[in-house]
């Protein structure tokens, strides 16, 4: 079906945007001048409007992911009756070029996939979008290179300018709506069609930026390149600002924070942009920096950009606005220089594998940022650091996890932090985790007593496919609070229900000091089942502490498998532990023979949202809230960041 | 219920325009009271107590007589929260420290005797860190109120307060205004501590640098933007000296 096209006069549209904002339906914004620069701004009158701007400095992507929005608010005096502030403002934007209306859609395969964000889908469901063809390109700007200088979809309406009229191209039946109650229109005749077809080709030539090669062909050139001089030469005088996430209109990372009152009493849960080239950007709770060099990061906004979500939604998720060339003060960030200077120079080959695609179960569907309400029913302390918190929902609602998976808890007015299930899966809304004071949620966790409320959302992530294990042999290796969801495995594979089900199980357990062994009970239990073979060490052992096992690293328990009567390629092998330890602990399960393909890895990373949309976890190419915090080995092992 | 911290406010060289801006939090004062006693905030009220738990303090350490009163203040708190860029860094104080303390005393008042007046026995610019260990720190000059309040309500949840390691240009751009550089400017915010929202570049005035420098002045980067701005190192040593003369990048811890 060919597209409905109408025209305005000038005259009459400024008498159309008018009636819009004198109705006072809609907040009406539009494009507007803001000294030599454009910005998106709440309009009083139609004469404001600049609909022949180049670029805005930010893209309506603050309409829809605000530069500080309200997630929950909550109080402190009642714990867990956070609610939801979903926005129910309606608003028309005016002005959106194509290349931002593009921008949008990508954003909604982030947004509105199986976990829909629920703020920015009213958002998006309440916002009608009048865009406008490109009429003067901003010096930086490359969207015609990048075929994001047109679009044909994601408008209401599209206007464009031929002259003393606008052709308006009617993009849905709201948009048509809107203007048959606000505007008088004209059919477009054939001449107008002409004429709308020479304005845009006319723009073509505007464009002094080019991509010499196709976006298609962003992602194999990158991937070549994962290794080049060029991301450290680059990064050598990056300003770690950000100023090119912050600007970008793809970008839509985000940091929650909670706030209180002065008196504190309430608060807000809200989030902000975010962005990755920050050094923080990465920051776990016990102050590990993943991508702590600045070339890391440099490279990993590029590769989002042209490997990353091209892999993940099929397209490269930049388009060419120009905003990030301009914004960036040592003038490094602007992808078309970038791809044009690595096409130039490339000539090695394809080589590396950045993503990988892994299917999850989403068990909580819909509301995504509120968590439920729940009871600490028991705390008991390992050591000063660690202690085992039992938590019960209070909907008296199964948590229904797998081993593997993990959940965010919430406590309000601190923040938000996930913690490994150490419970065998059950149906029951008991469940464990343990906490190592670290971090501020952590902390204050441990000031809390049995009867106080915290908040859950998961299960989350993938945990381990337990079915797969049936019939192996089963060797666990875990560091530190690796045990914490090793346990969990462990544990609902010794079920006595499940035990038939699974050959020999070998369990090598290392800590760095003797009280940093948790579990204890577990363990002593473990030794007494039949065809199960328990390991301890501790890295090292003061003359005070009492410890009558055995000292060393973790690699040190290998030679105590009887590795003749291990059937390598029926044995699974499962490591969780510190990232330090990875490297050491699988070189010696290949020693043994054991097949990549039948290691499997949980790893930890900074999980904020836990939902694959914050962006905080990413690893190369996934999300390790989603695709992980359960791997393959085999699968990961292609993933230079993954055992950095 | 618990019984509510003791809060003391006291100034050394300074402005006093850090506690003004405390004192400006208006029916917010009212919430403040309500989580802790203002026993001493010498701007604000007659009353004084030498009892108090948590100490504010405004200013640079001038004298030997102010090193003394500090030791003395941090003797008495349990937690002394260093506001503004005078009592963090030194700041605007920390210029005269281009000279020495005696040509200084010459420079403003001439011949007159001021021997044995220890009111004029100056020494070099110090800042609070630089003689008692601080717990907290509210950077700017002046501060910015929310900041203020996010420190303190992080104290009292007994949380860490959660202070910007980035610089300027992520506010600046979430406030979309024109870079300073394109508008001819030499602004510090690429390189200067965020968590004034921008506030300097957002009414149209460069960054001075007042929450504290993130990268040192002669790093790569800054090179490379004092090149294509055909700025010279010595431009930005002088930006520096506003606020940051004689400092380097200021630690995570502060």
């Amino acid at each position: 079906m060919k597209p409905l096209i109408k025209t305005i006069t000038k005259k009459d549209f400024s008498t159309f945007i008018d009636a819009i904002i004198k109705d006072r339906s809609y907040d009406v914004v539009g494009v507007r001048a803001k000294g030599a620069r454009y910005v998106f701004d709440t309009l009083s009158s139609a004469n404001e409007l600049c609909l022949d701007y180049d670029v805005t400095i930010v893209p309506p992507k603050k309409y829809f992911l605000p530069q500080h929005e309200t997630l929950l608010k909550f109080s402190m005096q009642k714990p867990f009756e956070g609610k939801e502030t979903i926005p129910d403002e309606s608003r028309i934007i005016i002005g959106v070029h194509p290349y931002d209306i593009i921008a949008l859609d990508q954003t909604d395969r982030h947004y509105l996939d199986q976990q829909q964000d629920n703020y920015y889908k009213k958002r998006r469901e309440n916002t009608l979008i009048v865009g406008v063809d490109i009429k003067n390109v901003s010096e930086r700007s490359f969207a015609a290179s990048m075929k994001t200088n047109t679009t044909d979809s994601g408008f209401d309406l599209l206007l464009t300018d031929i002259g003393t009229n606008y052709a308006i191209t009617i993009g849905t039946e709201k948009g048509n709506k809107l203007l048959k109650k606000y505007a008088t229109v004209k059919d477009a005749n054939a001449s107008d069609l002409t004429k709308l077809k020479t304005a845009r080709n006319a723009v073509l030539k505007k464009y002094k930026q080019k991509v010499k090669i196709d976006k298609k062909d962003w992602s194999p050139l990158l991937v070549a390149n994962y290794n080049h001089a060029i991301w450290e030469e680059r990064a050598d005088v990056c300003m770690e600002c950000s100023s090119c996430t912050m600007v970008c209109p793809t970008c839509f990372c985000y940091d929650v924070k909670d706030d209180v009152s002065l008196n504190l009493t309430q608060g807000n849960r809200t989030r902000t942009w975010d962005g990755c080239m920050l050094k923080d950007f990465t920051k776990v709770g016990s102050g590990e920096v993943f991508r702590d060099d600045v070339k890391e990061r440099y490279r990993h906004r590029f590769f989002r950009k042209g490997n990353y979500l091209p892999e993940r939604y099929g397209f490269v998720a930049c388009v060419g606005c120009g905003r990030c060339g301009i914004a960036c003060l040592p003038d490094i960030a602007d992808p078309c220089n970038l791809i044009n200077e690595l096409a130039h120079f490339s000539s090695e080959k394809d080589t590396g594998r950045y993503f990988i695609k892994e299917e999850n179960e989403v068990l909580e569907k819909g509301i995504i940022h509120v968590p439920r309400s729940a009871t600490i029913k028991k705390i008991t302390p390992f050591n000063e650091l660690d202690s085992l918190f039992e938590i019960e929902l209070d909907d008296k609602k199964p948590l229904g996890h797998k081993p593997g998976q993990f959940v965010e808890v919430s406590i309000f007015g601190y923040g938000e932090a996930p913690f490994g299930i150490s419970t065998p899966p059950g149906n029951t809304p008991v469940f464990e985790i343990m906490v190592r004071q670290v971090g501020n949620v952590t902390k204050k966790l441990c000031s809390l007593k049995p009867g106080d409320k915290v908040g859950i959302r998961g299960p989350l992530g993938n945990g381990f496919d337990v079915k797969s294990f049936e019939g192996k042999t089963l060797l666990f290796t875990s560091g530190g609070t690796g045990m914490v969801p090793m346990r969990s495995l462990i544990n609902y594979v010794l079920d006595s229900k499940q035990r038939d089900k699974f050959k020999e199980i070998i369990i090598l357990y290392g800590a760095k000091r003797p009280k940093e062994i948790t579990f204890l009970g577990d363990v002593d239990r473990w030794k007494k089942i039949r065809d199960v073979q328990c390991e301890l060490t501790v890295d090292r052992c003061e003359p005070s502490e009492c410890w009558d096992g055995c000292t060393g690293l973790i690699t040190t328990l290998f030679p105590k498998i009887q590795a003749d009567k291990l059937d390598t390629k029926n044995t699974i092998a499962v490591v969780i532990g510190p990232p330090v330890m990875y490297k050491f602990v699988i070189k010696c399960l290949q020693t043994l023979g054991i097949p990549n393909e039948n290691i499997y890895v949980s790893l930890e990373r900074r999980m904020k949202c836990g939902v694959a949309k914050c962006g905080h976890c990413q690893i190369n190419g996934i999300y390790v809230c989603k695709e992980g915090p359960v791997f393959n080995y085999e699968k990961l092992k292609p993933l230079p960041e993954a055992f950095e | 219920m618990k019984q509510k911290p003791r809060v003391a406010v006291f100034d050394f060289a300074d402005c006093e325009g850090c506690e003004l801006e405390i004192a400006d939090l208006e029916e917010e004062i009212l919430d403040l009271i309500e989580i802790a006693d203002i026993v001493s905030f010498r701007e604000v009220m007659k009353e004084h107590s030498d009892s108090y738990d948590i100490a504010i303090i405004e200013g640079s350490v001038m004298r030997p007589m102010d090193e003394r009163r500090l030791r003395s203040i941090r003797s008495h708190a349990k937690i002394l929260i260093a506001l503004g860029a005078c009592a963090t860094m030194g700041g605007v104080n920390k210029i005269r420290n281009q000279w020495m303390p005696d040509d200084v005393k010459k420079e403003v008042y001439g011949d007159a005797d001021l021997k044995g007046n220890e009111l004029f026995d100056v020494f070099q610019t110090k800042a609070l860190n630089e003689v008692v260990p601080v717990d907290y720190y509210v950077h700017g000059c002046p501060i910015d109120r929310d900041e203020f309040k996010s420190v303190i309500t992080a104290i009292a949840l007994g949380k860490k307060p959660d202070i910007p390691r980035y610089p300027v240009c992520v506010e600046c751009k979430k406030n979309e205004n024109i870079c300073q550089f394109e508008l001819g400017a030499f602004c510090l915010g690429p390189i200067t501590r965020a968590g004034c929202k921008a506030i300097c570049p957002t009414h149209n005035s460069a960054c001075e640098g007042c929450r504290g420098l993130i990268k040192k002045a002669e790093a790569e980067c800054v090179k490379e933007v004092l090149d294509r701005y055909k700025l010279s190192y010595e431009d930005i040593r002088r930006r520096c000296t506003m606020y940051n003369y004689g400092r380097k990048e200021c630690s995570y811890d502060e």
